[in-house]
């Protein structure tokens, strides 16, 4: 079998355009996730009985269903009934729904980690409501959370390859697209490969870096 | 532009064909093709189709070779009074088949070109195929040209052959690659994208799945006429089938039978070739 990368590495600068789109679809994905997430965690945490159990129901279904049918059902479905979202869009609310299921899960695990006794000891010490969530709550949470959260955001990094299948030209779309024109399919998705590597090493690092330094928090390099 | 669903493979059998093409035209220098006489002597004629162009050919639930092209084949045979026999064939070795007489003739989305006319003869078209536009009836476009705007959203599936097309003559327009015709059709028909280009004969069966107001453009960008192909020089042959051809598209017969495939009337029709007489 014969190898020829030139096809693939001309087309470079396309993949890398579409690797800038897989991150940030990734980091958006992510970032509104979370603030679902947050909400969600502090309803199941703190709200009434039926708020919980609505944001029970959500968490359960968006984490026992596959995300790609979750996608399907937002592109193919919502237009019968008069939504029509571009390829772009339905991803991306696709993915966030997604995220924020699992992100209240990992952020009320978070929650429900300090300990009682902590906050007694804060309130014994005078701290305002503030004060507390300020320097007990918080730093406490951020430890505990770092790690899991790191992992969900590179797990959605990879889940971004989703979108290819609805015409968004991330990155696994281009490749599938220059698959189509070139046939070279050894060549252009271990070229693909690399560049989630790359992406998602980067993102690793970077997180690690930030979670040691700033939050204490207990990782591992890779 | 031609068997736009078998592009892929197509390309991927392309080093295997050249293999099978070069022994079996070496074997047709051999071996001559059957004349009339001896077609009819033997009361059997042998037809090649190709199974992986639906509906033209497939294979039913009884695992059969059927579809349109089967249909016309049997019919032939009945008017040249002898049995007919399906063989499969593919589309990187159905015509060195035919030049080199393992059968008789070739039918199956076979485009009259001046490439293949070099080494294998036609009969009269039996169908066509027509390369154009399709939209909704809500939408303006009166010629594929008007579709190089930044406005216009093109819908295309990837890896067919169009998609070099729009890429080159309609840059303008925004595309939109989706993995298959089914997707891509329903993306016009939920108003995702205005228009798609391809083989238009081949989307009926997708377009009648969706309740919408269907236009294909009136002015086609291209119309292939298809033939049925024998080895070339087979002329006494090739003139009965002309024959036969001419009388099934006289009495409707070939009408009927692609109304019953296609779900729809044949686009263009196939007498306008010229030099149909």
């Amino acid at each position: 079998m014969q190898f020829d990368f030139s096809p693939v590495l001309e087309r470079l600068p396309y993949l890398a355009a579409g690797a800038w789109l897989s991150l940030q679809i990734a980091f958006l994905a992510f970032s509104l996730g979370m603030v679902i997430g947050l909400a969600g965690a502090s309803v199941r945490a703190y709200g009434p009985r039926w708020a919980r159990a609505l944001v029970g129901a959500y968490v359960v279904f968006f984490t026992n269903t596959p995300q790609l049918i979750q996608i399907f059902f937002i592109f193919f479905a919502l237009p019968d009934a008069g939504i029509l979202l571009s390829p772009y869009q339905a991803v991306l609310i696709g993915m966030t729904l997604n995220a924020g299921a699992y992100l209240a899960e990992i952020q009320r695990a978070g929650f429900e980690s300090v300990r009682r006794p902590e906050l007694e000891a804060a309130e014994t010490l005078g701290f305002s409501r503030l004060q507390t969530i300020r320097y007990v709550i918080l730093p406490h949470i951020i430890r505990v959370l770092f790690p899991p959260l790191s992992n969900q955001y590179i797990l959605m990094t990879l889940g971004t390859s989703m979108a290819a299948v609805f015409g968004v030209e991330e990155l696994t779309g281009r490749a599938y697209n220059i698959n189509a024109e070139t046939f070279r399919s050894i060549e252009v998705f271990s070229v693909a490969a690399v560049f989630y590597i790359v992406i998602t090493l980067i993102a690793t690092l970077s997180l690690a870096f930030i979670g040691k330094r700033f939050f204490r928090a207990k990782m591992r390099w890779f | 532009m031609k068997q736009l669903r078998n592009a892929a493979r197509r390309d991927v059998l392309r080093a295997a064909s050249a293999v099978t093409g070069s022994v079996l035209l070496g074997l047709s220098t051999l071996t001559s093709a059957r004349t009339l006489d001896e077609v009819v002597a033997s009361k059997k004629i042998v037809f090649g189709v190709n199974p992986t162009l639906p509906p033209l050919g497939i294979f039913n639930d009884k695992n059969e070779i059927d579809g349109f092209d089967v249909d016309v084949a049997r019919r032939i045979g009945e008017l040249l009074g002898v049995k007919t026999e399906i063989v499969q064939v593919g589309s990187p070795d159905r015509i060195p088949f035919v030049s080199s007489g393992k059968i008789d003739a070739v039918l199956g989305a076979m485009t009259i070109t001046p490439e293949r006319q070099k080494v294998i003869d036609f009969t009269v078209p039996v169908h066509t195929e027509v390369l154009g536009v399709l939209t909704t009836k809500a939408k303006p476009y009166k010629d594929w040209m008007e579709l190089n705007d930044p406005s216009v959203k093109l819908v295309e599936v990837r890896g067919a052959t169009p998609v070099k097309l729009v890429q080159e003559k309609l840059p303008k327009a925004q595309l939109l690659l989706l993995d298959n015709y089914p997707d891509a059709v329903r993306a016009i028909a939920q108003g995702r994208a205005d228009a798609m280009i391809d083989v238009m004969d081949f989307m009926t069966e997708h377009t009648r799945k969706h309740k919408i107001d269907w236009r294909i453009v009136d002015a086609p960008i291209e119309v292939y006429f298809c033939a049925i192909g024998v080895q070339k020089g087979n002329d006494a042959l090739r003139d009965k089938l002309n024959g036969a051809i001419k009388q099934l598209h006289a009495n409707g017969y070939i009408d009927e039978r692609w109304k019953k495939w296609f779900g729809g009337p044949m686009l263009h029709d196939p007498r306008t070739a010229p030099g149909y007489k």
